[in-house]
């Protein structure tokens, strides 16, 4: 018996079909001789063309496609009973790596129930799943880098923070202990966004959680009688880049000091509100009291470091400030609309 | 206690942020005790019976980190008041003892000097 009968009976358009095809591909007879292969199935698998007509499939090649599991599959497939889906083998080729393989296989379906032919597609996952591996690899790699820089970051952080705490403890100038203990609120001002990053997704910080634990933070710290004075945060669902919010953070900060310093000297009781809203790009930031109100005339103090601050930062996220009188208290104002950028910000020629 | 003062012995392998916490802990009227690592903590609890409250980092060299000292802590001295620090901002919840205070890193000064005098005032009771 030659191999030619086999061969003979098919339509030479499903032979072209199965031939030209872009995935390795396999048309096998019931009893798992190759009616065809795939050009791509021959180049992938280094295999003869000429050789394959004919021939079992467990003598393909050198014998690597001898696979019992692979086999038994097939048989059930070809009596019917199952469908070969995404069945995974490895093939092992003497002097060639080892390829991980996906095989596909079903009956073909060309109306003649008489005779029974398998199609078995083949995809090789190997360099797919190394890739997919050293993807994961590299995503838990730079989880463990972010943690690790995190956590340097955090205790650079504290160490600046305690340097500023013990020589603000151990200066006697009342007007320096001051300036330390500013600098201190800051520090901890940046410290709360990068908490707040280490647990944020994809850089956004939430500024209704930042808000609160910075209030929180510099109540703890300047705040002797919560009974007397409060600081309340309203904030919208906001979140904003990085960036940005440790400028937001560092004005809260220098207002909220500001503040709890100037606008409630003798008030039995007294209020600080911080609220942001956004609505698209625009944002408005309020940071108000219901202290003293504004100093006028001679009174007024320079601005002091706190107010530069405020000033410059405010100037870079493109913002407008407004410092209002608010009967009673003070509220000032950082107002920032999309596309409207201070003049001062982008001097043009005279 | 030593001389009626409350005895804090602060675990740090940093410095600077050793001599800060002593400094802040002298302030708020206890004794202050360091050590650099978790070695050398054991030790100095094994050699004296007063220390009221440990305060301890997290990230330390040596046998033990502040998790394993904390745990060793209360196992064998269960009066001891623990509290940890770190600078990684989420722990797994449930790595530290019962009873224990976290405070991510950087921490404020007051918040720390607050929660170790409530965990002080707890003791006389």
């Amino acid at each position: 018996m030659s191999d030619e009968p086999i061969a003979h009976f098919e339509a030479a358009s499903t032979i072209a079909v199965v031939v030209s095809s872009n995935e390795p591909l396999l048309f096998l007879s019931a009893d798992q001789r190759v009616i065809a292969a795939s050009t791509s199935f021959c180049r992938a698998f280094e295999i003869e063309p000429a050789t394959i007509p004919g021939r079992p499939l467990a003598e393909l090649g050198a014998g690597e496609w001898a696979l019992p599991g692979l086999a038994s599959l097939l048989r059930t497939t070809a009596s019917g009973s199952a469908r070969i889906e995404a069945y995974e083998i490895d093939l092992e080729r003497p002097e060639r790596e080892t390829r991980r393989l996906i095989v596909n296989a079903r009956t073909l379906d060309d109306g003649d129930s008489a005779r029974v032919r398998l199609l078995m597609a083949v995809t090789d996952v190997t360099d797919m799943r190394a890739e997919a591996r050293l993807k994961d690899d590299l995503v838990r790699e730079k989880a463990i880098l972010i943690q690790e820089v995190q956590h340097r970051v955090a205790n650079s952080l504290q160490i600046i923070a305690s340097v500023l705490m013990q020589s603000a403890r151990g200066v006697q100038s009342e007007e320096a202990r001051g300036h330390l203990q500013n600098a201190h609120h800051r520090v901890m001002s940046i410290a709360s966004v990068q908490r707040q990053l280490s647990s944020a997704k994809a850089g956004k910080v939430e500024l209704r959680t930042y808000f609160t634990q910075l209030s929180e933070s510099l109540g703890a710290s300047m705040i002797a009688d919560p009974a007397r004075l409060s600081i309340a945060v309203t904030v919208d669902e906001s979140s904003v880049e990085a960036d940005v919010s440790i400028s937001l953070g560092l004005i809260v900060t220098e207002l909220v000091i500001n503040a709890l310093k100037h606008a409630f000297p003798d008030q039995a009781q007294g209020r600080i509100g911080i609220d942001f809203h956004s609505a698209g790009k625009d944002w408005t930031l309020c940071v108000s009291d219901d202290g003293v109100g504004l100093p006028t005339g001679e009174a007024a103090p320079k601005p002091g470091l706190g107010t530069g601050i405020v000033d410059a930062l405010a100037r870079n996220l493109d913002g407008e400030i407004e410092v209002s009188d608010a009967h009673p208290g003070t509220v000032i104002t950082i107002r920032h609309r999309a596309g409207a950028r201070r003049p001062a910000s982008r001097p043009a020629a005279e | 206690m030593l001389n009626g003062k409350s005895v804090v012995l602060i675990v740090e392998d940093s410095p600077i942020i050793r001599m800060s916490a002593v400094d802040l802990m002298e302030s708020a009227g206890y004794v202050a005790l360091e050590a650099d690592c978790a070695d050398e903590a054991i030790r100095l609890l094994e050699s004296r019976n007063d220390i009221d409250l440990v305060f301890t980092d997290v990230q330390m060299p040596g046998t033990m980190d502040g998790i394993k000292l904390s745990h060793y802590i209360r196992d064998r001295w269960p009066p001891v008041k623990l509290v940890v620090a770190s600078g990684k901002a989420i722990l797994e919840e449930g790595s530290l003892p019962l009873g224990s205070q976290f405070f991510p890193k950087p921490y404020d000064g007051h918040a720390i000097a607050d929660a170790i005098g409530r965990l002080l005032a707890e003791e006389a009771h």
